[in-house]
């Protein structure tokens, strides 16, 4: 069996071991290939398309916050035209009590009442 | 109060940017930005390249070729990198393997022989006086992997042994042989045993 002791490097062949260079230049071939194969294989995002995608998930926020806000607001301002004219939110026995009956509807005072009792219960 | 013109020739202290350890730019490489992918690309492959080169004694297109298997096989592995050695340090036991593999796809050597006692059947000319660079590069390929991991590199027997799947005294009777052949191509002699 051998060991270090038995073939010991001499003080000339320390340093030129030594000295042997630890570094390589790389150039940017090497880098460029690298990358783009990680890219192929989906690990490694393109910084490019990546600031593009944050954009454009910005502007797909955007635009669903602004298309939200404008259901809302379409959403209060039928309401509120519904609370004006002879709406569900009208109670059935102020028609009555006014002597107003809902051009439209022909049934029946009870009939009426019964129906918008249960639009109510539902809403 | 200083008169402006004297502010103004004030020594400005130069800011110098931050510098970003391996550790945060193994997590954002790990989240996919290539900045800092790129980053630690270019701090620790001249080491990779260089090493790859020398342990297998190729072409500098063939260590290239070692140099990108490696990251490929590294990036997916770095969410096991614990830090416990250095990253350099990791990334170049990666890149032994595929170092290995290389040479068992290519057929340039027969991994399964390659740290066999008798495996030198074509030992190199010592004739003419050669550099240590040179004379690492014609060593058979199981005495150049051991002698520059461990003479070069400086890992012990016991890293050896583990990373090569070898036994450690294996290792050291290779060092001991790749040890005697490299003097004798440094000082022109003629080997007798090899």
């Amino acid at each position: 069996m051998h060991n270090d002791q038995e073939f010991e490097l001499t003080a000339e062949e320390r340093t030129a071991l030594a000295a042997l260079p630890r570094e390589m230049d790389t150039g940017d071939l090497l880098e460029e290939r690298v990358v783009r194969a990680l890219r192929d294989k989906g690990t490694l995002q393109d910084s490019r398309s990546r600031g593009n995608n944050t954009l454009s998930i910005a502007w797909k926020i955007a635009a669903a916050v602004t298309l939200f806000a404008g259901g809302v607001a379409t959403g209060r301002y039928a309401m509120a035209n519904d609370a004006t004219g002879s709406s569900i939110n009208a109670p059935a026995t102020r028609d009555r009590d006014v002597g107003v009956t809902p051009r439209t509807d022909t049934r029946p005072v009870n009939q009426r009442e019964t129906v918008v009792a249960e639009r109510e219960m539902w809403l | 109060m200083a008169p402006a013109t004297e502010l103004q020739r004030a020594p400005l202290i130069p800011i110098q940017p931050a510098v970003t350890t391996d550790s945060a730019l193994i997590a954002a490489s790990i989240s996919g930005a290539e900045p800092a992918f790129r980053e630690l690309f270019r701090r620790h492959t001249p080491h990779l390249l260089q090493f790859v080169t020398r342990v297998l004694g190729a072409s500098r297109a063939d260590a290239e070729d070692v140099v990108q298997d490696t990251w490929l096989r590294a990036y997916p592995a770095l969410v096991t990198f614990r830090s416990e050695s250095s990253f350099s340090t990791w990334l170049c036991s990666v890149g032994l393997r595929a170092a290995l593999d290389s040479m068992r796809r290519g057929k340039r050597h027969d991994t399964d022989t390659l740290f066999d006692e008798d495996s030198w059947t074509n030992p190199p000319s010592t004739e003419d006086r050669v550099d240590i660079e040179t004379a690492i590069r014609r060593l058979a390929p199981g005495y150049r992997m051991v002698l520059v991991l461990h003479d070069v590199e400086g890992f012990t027997h016991e890293e050896i042994a583990l990373q090569l799947g070898i036994a450690p005294g294996t290792s050291k009777a290779q060092l001991f042989k790749a040890r005697r052949v490299m003097r004798a191509l440094l000082t022109g002699r003629e080997k007798n045993d090899a």
